[in-house]
């Protein structure tokens, strides 16, 4: 009863082609970017629960926007353009390394040319900015594999960047700024004068990215580049002779995705950690994506949402459950209990519903609009 | 008229009036290692007609339509395409000089939406990049809707508004051969290449088809290559009709004269030893 669109008529293409052409999508959106924006802060600064303390926010908030940005990108390449891709966790580390390199200083000598590329320290938003540039250009150079080879051949490809870059900013010093210990620490977060510090002016700087980049993902899925994407997905041969060319609409899918993958990556290690190492980028990190795309659906924005949500989260919950319910049982139990639980469902889940969250959630939307009739 | 004679040259750009020959192709020879699949092939296709290729199962049809289209370059011969020569060429090239083909079994965006796969036609036709399209907003928008208003009419012009926003995946076999028409049709091609728009269709869908392929003739002036098996249809719509068998031009003519053609009727019924 409550969402139906019956009535709702629509008279020029302008607003059948909107981004959410139902009004009720519309409200529900603006009602949780409202909550987000302002009632998760308020409820921060006056400790209501559940945000009482900062825990909720520091690690999970702001690690899920942050992943989510990054599944957003990896369902850009995955989802939408059919690429299978493991080498996202190097991405983000290469959007994490250009970030610190340029926020600090780039200075690198080219002896033979009897010159030195030096750049002075930029502000961090450049840097991050630049540093999902430079993800998207090395997306671009692995990306190029992808006109010759398909599907799991193409994943064993982008996993030779994962190693790759997994081996070269531990072994290439320059990269970390010689840091005896291969870690490396963010700069100051200052953004135009403001300086971001606490928990919520984290959350807020991140969702301020994750919200931006949502609407240009959503924006470019729905327009022409979009449809190249599913199409070259779908069926290449027939995209082929519609006179899309396979080269421009797969580097752009690499380009797009490992941008936003890089800018996740930046954001992970200069918002998130703080002080990092090439470890937080490792294989883990790409498995991590790709899973979240798969469960909470391919070819689906909100799907990278509740994908990364189901991943992330999950598993912190059930950590606090038995603690919650008082069980006594020890902490190294628990945490097996939470790999066993979590790869359960993940399982069930794929076999009643393949097609991950984001299918649920329309097969779910299409009931709504005939409850309470059957049909 | 006879197949090989050279068409007039035009200039590129232009358009071909019609009657005169749009596509010609000269002496075309492709293997696939020892098979091969067409041997020395002439005919041409002129502007505004509709001109069949018949012949039975394995007699080099399709790989004749993937020929033309540049998805496969033949080791020997011609093709002259609007006065201009070429041997090789990308698929997508062909696509951007306006020939565009639907295929023998169904090759939709599976998905994608009705909407949205006729919308992928209007791909070439479109310019705005990549930035413009992440806003969304201003030329983007404005050449979104452009082009989805054409859309518009090529949907009401095959009948299939009710489908508009269905997934193609889901829909039966005949409304796919519609989309994918439609498809098609959203490029404006000048040369439209279909691999057996009526198979596996029942009496009144290949009525409906068939008045399509009419209409997209003399409402869009397009000129259409089919190959079809149905030899009611072919004979009641094509001007004229070629016949291959074994990768071998046997027959080309009229739909009257192929009838009468000794070597057609051997080719279909097969010959006594």
């Amino acid at each position: 009863m409550l969402y139906r669109e019956a009535g709702q008529f629509k008279t020029t293409y302008s607003a059948d082609m909107a981004i959410f052409p139902i009004r009720q999508d519309r409200v529900a959106l603006i009602l949780l970017l409202l909550f987000a924006f302002i009632g998760v802060p308020v409820m921060a600064t006056f400790h209501i629960w559940p945000l009482g303390s900062d825990y909720m926010l520091r690690a999970i908030l702001i690690p899920f926007l942050i992943l989510a940005l990054a599944a957003i990108g990896v369902n850009i390449l995955v989802g939408y353009c059919g690429q299978i891709s493991l080498g996202s966790g190097a991405f983000m580390a290469i959007g994490a390394y250009s970030a610190y390199k340029f926020s600090t200083g780039v200075h690198l000598p080219l002896a033979w040319l009897g010159t030195a590329l030096a750049i002075p320290p930029l502000p961090v938003l450049p840097s991050i900015l630049l540093g999902g540039l430079m993800a998207a250009v090395v997306g671009i150079l692995f990306g190029i594999p992808s006109l010759r080879i398909k599907g799991l051949y193409l994943a064993v490809a982008t996993l030779a960047a994962q190693f790759f870059f997994d081996w070269v900013f531990i072994r290439v010093k320059w990269f970390t700024n010689y840091a005896p210990s291969g870690s490396v620490s963010a700069p100051e977060l200052n953004f135009f004068g403001l300086t971001v510090n606490t928990s919520i002016e984290r959350y807020l700087l991140c969702l301020i990215f994750v919200t931006l980049f949502a609407f240009v993902a959503k924006n470019l899925v729905r327009g022409n580049l979009g449809r190249q994407w599913m199409a070259i997905r779908d069926m290449d041969i027939a995209a082929e002779l519609m006179g899309i060319r396979p080269f421009y609409a797969k580097l752009t899918a690499f380009a797009v995705s490992s941008f936003m993958v890089g800018v996740a990556g930046a954001l992970w290690a200069f918002v998130y950690l703080g002080a990092w190492e090439p470890l937080a980028f490792d294989i883990n990190r790409s498995f991590q994506l790709l899973f979240m795309v798969i469960i909470g659906g391919l070819g689906s924005i909100l799907g990278s949402f509740l994908g990364a949500a189901f991943i992330l989260i999950l598993p912190i919950m059930l950590d606090q459950v038995p603690h919650a319910i008082g069980v006594p049982i020890s902490v190294e139990t628990v945490s097996h209990l939470v790999f066993i639980v979590t790869g359960a469902l993940i399982c069930y889940l794929l076999i009643v519903e393949p097609h991950g969250f984001a299918k649920l959630w329309s097969i779910g939307k299409e009931k709504l609009r005939l409850w309470p009739y059957p049909y | 008229m006879k197949a090989d004679v050279k068409p007039k040259p035009v200039i590129a750009g232009q358009g071909v009036d019609a009657g005169e020959v749009l596509l010609a192709v000269q002496n075309v020879s492709l293997s696939f290692g020892g098979v091969r699949a067409i041997r020395n092939v002439s005919f041409d296709i002129r502007k505004g007609e509709i001109r069949a290729i018949i012949g039975p199962n394995g007699a080099g049809k399709t790989s004749m339509l993937n020929v033309i289209n540049g998805f496969y370059h033949p080791q020997e011969g011609v093709i002259t395409y609007k006065g201009r020569q070429r041997s090789a060429m990308r698929p997508h090239i062909a696509a951007s000089q306006g020939i565009a083909r639907t295929f023998q079994n169904v090759a939709l965006f599976k998905g994608m939406s009705t909407l949205d796969n006729i919308m992928t036609g209007r791909t070439l036709k479109m310019r705005r990049g990549l930035l413009a399209h992440a806003l969304h907003f201003g030329p983007a928008k404005r050449e979104e809707i452009r082009h989805r208003a054409a859309v518009e009419h090529i949907i009401d012009f095959l009948e299939i508004a009710h489908i508009r926003k269905a997934p193609v995946g889901k829909l039966p076999y005949g409304l796919q051969k519609r989309v994918e028409l439609g498809r098609a049709l959203a490029m404006e091609p000048e040369l439209l290449l279909l691999d057996e728009p009526m198979a596996g269709m029942n009496l009144e869908e290949k009525q409906d088809m068939s008045r399509f392929i009419l209409t997209v003739r003399d409402a869009f002036n397009t000129t259409i290559a089919l190959i079809e098996h149905d030899m009611g249809v072919v004979m009641d719509l094509s001007d004229r009709v070629v016949v291959l068998d074994y990768g071998q031009k046997i027959a080309d003519g009229t739909p009257a004269e192929v009838q009468g053609n000794q070597a057609v009727i051997d080719a279909y019924l097969g010959v006594a030893h």
